[in-house]
């Protein structure tokens, strides 16, 4: 089955039209319905029209308007470029003059960055409603995500209208059943890929999303929304879990049909305690990284049975339809099930390759034969083993990439930062269980003690919150290990208490 | 215990999670005021209030907290219960 016959744009243009009188959003306490949507994209869609460039920015507020602006560009046959405006602005100016970017859509009061052309969303005259969505090749790309890099410069992601078609196909081959009924738990920022399936599966099947404002506290307002708005569905990074588990007896969810874990690992002791609270859903624990667009792996946790696990560490699972899985060793030779190594991602949702990027292309993706034909592949960093039924379980990561609140984050690119700042002094980033057994980052610095707090606060002008440091250390000099590399082991050890 | 005891105890607690004093310490503070006070550190200050005071909150009782005074009130009120 080709997997890319239904055109997403079609459906999303029939659906919007054919539930005018539902609910589209729940922002802020207020429902906007499906009719109120079409006309913010509409209007938006006609004030793009006589803008040039191919990739648009979005200020990533929490309003309709942000929304609209998505599925506006979309039609306009455009890719858009989600600007966090809470993140530093040396960082947002970096990935505007990467990207191209030349209009940014703002539904702000005042436009962000006064310096590039700004459609105000909430200030365009009212048109006609137009939903018919322009034709574009299937090789035209729909959003383009930076993630964190190494040396101090994000990575562009892009993602293709056939990658985004081949994940919703691959997520409708799972067998769920969404309605116009449903009601979605949207907890992501945009510029994490997780939201686009937090918003996109709803508004394909005329459900209604509900969004967690950036400045709630995140995991209080989530089970709000859950209990008193009988949310049915919710993707979710496990560390909402980790601090949901105190108050676990009081959760009572039972009208939650579908729960999934994306974006860190996911303990299974965890999930158990969690299926009681919801005890008629479905758990599914789903993986992959922003290049093979949202996820591509599933792992639908057991009731009452066995659970595939490594180090309490749930499965990950089998790859979904049109995507395949292979794990290598460091000679890119396929390993078979058992064998620990690299797990590489290939098939219908993978990018076609960084941004302006050819260094880093070559390093990540490469070619292999796979089922007799020449297929490319890209080599997640993920340390990963296949049990014989085809299961995956994660391991752990290769380099210094991390996760933070289900961030990525390149541990060198803070060190960068904060190296910059102290010049000649060396520093190392670590990261730390924190009180409730999420991760933290901690920073060890080579040097008498000093007040570090202008090293802080130069960090945070260049780097978003959840990569700043929240504990710091000083050592004379840094441990070696036997391979003459600093022991990390062993400064962490420091922040024992 | 008064309203004014409970508030200043709980800015012993701000002040040692968050590790500084930056912020006015009244009734109408919020989250938003105090730098570094986010879902973690929420949390941290959430459980130390409840071994300071020897009362447990309930995830309800939490959702509903909109600023320092509504958290004056439901401290008041549990050590009332007790």
């Amino acid at each position: 089955m080709n997997p890319t016959e239904n055109d997403i744009y079609l459906d999303l243009k029939e659906v919007i039209l054919a539930h005018e009188n539902r609910n589209a959003f729940f922002i802020n306490g207020i429902y906007y319905t499906y009719l109120d949507f079409a006309k913010a994209i509409s209007n938006i869609r006609f004030a793009l029209k006589n803008n040039t460039g191919k990739i648009i920015g979005i200020i990533t507020n929490d309003d309709l308007e942000t929304y609209a602006a998505i599925v506006a560009i979309w039609f306009e046959g455009k890719a858009y470029v989600p600007i966090n405006p809470d993140i530093p602005s040396d960082r947002n100016q970096n990935i505007i003059s990467e990207a191209g970017i030349e209009t940014i859509i703002d539904s702000s009061e005042t436009a962000v960055f006064p310096n590039i052309k700004a459609i105000q969303s909430k200030k365009i005259e009212p048109v006609a409603i137009d939903l018919e969505p322009n034709k574009i090749p299937e090789s035209e790309l729909v959003y383009l995500l930076f993630t964190s890099g190494t040396t101090g410069k994000p990575k562009g992601v892009p993602i293709s209208k056939q990658n985004l078609s081949g994940f919703t196909k691959a997520f409708w081959d799972l067998g769920y059943k969404i309605n116009e009924d449903d009601r979605f738990l949207q907890m992501f920022e945009l510029t994490f890929d997780l939201s686009v399936m937090s918003y996109l599966i709803p508004l394909l099947k005329g459900s209604c999303v509900y969004l967690v404002p950036k400045d709630k506290i995140k995991y209080s307002y989530i089970f709000e929304l859950m209990e008193d708005y009988e949310l049915t569905v919710a993707l979710m990074v496990p560390s909402i879990l980790h601090y949901l588990r105190p108050y676990f007896d009081e959760i009572d969810l039972p009208k939650m049909r579908y729960s999934l874990f994306c974006g860190e690992a996911l303990p299974l002791d965890v999930t158990t305690e969690w299926s009681n609270c919801l005890p008629n859903a479905q758990i599914t624990n789903v993986y992959g990284p922003t290049e093979d667009t949202i996820f591509c792996t599933f792992y639908d946790y057991v009731r009452n049975g066995q659970n595939k696990s490594y180090n309490g560490i749930l499965s990950i699972g089998k790859s979904m339809n049109y995507n395949s899985t292979i794990i290598i060793d460091e000679e890119n030779n396929v390993l078979e099930p058992g064998n620990v190594g690299q797990l590489c991602l290939g098939g219908i949702q993978l990018t076609p390759g960084y941004w302006k990027n050819p260094e880093k292309n070559k390093e990540a993706f490469f070619n292999i034969l796979y089922n007799n034909k020449e297929e490319r592949f890209y080599k997640t960093g993920d340390l990963c083993k296949a049990d014989e039924n085809g299961d995956l379980l994660y391991i752990g990561r290769i380099d210094f990439q991390t996760k933070i609140q289900g961030f990525r984050v390149e541990l060198s690119e803070i060190e960068f930062y904060a190296k910059e700042f102290l010049s000649k002094i060396n520093v190392v980033v670590l990261t730390l269980p924190d009180d409730v057994g999420n991760t933290e980052v901690a920073m060890v610095i080579e040097s008498k003690p000093f007040d570090y707090k202008d090293t802080i606060d130069y960090m945070k002008e260049k780097l978003p919150y959840y990569m700043i440091p929240k504990k710091v250390k000083f050592i004379d000099t840094f441990p070696l290990n036997v391979n003459g590399k600093t022991d990390r082991k062993k400064l962490e050890i420091l922040f024992i208490d | 215990m008064n309203r004014a005891e409970i508030l200043e105890k709980i800015g012993t607690i701000l002040n040692s999670v968050l590790g500084h004093s930056n912020f006015e310490l009244n009734e109408e503070l919020t989250a938003k005021d105090a730098d570094g006070w986010d879902s973690l550190t929420h949390m941290i200050i959430i459980t130390e209030i409840e071994s300071a005071f020897g009362v447990k909150f309930k995830l309800k009782d939490l959702n509903k907290l909109q600023n320092m005074g509504n958290l004056i009130d439901l401290v008041s009120g549990k050590l009332s219960e007790k």
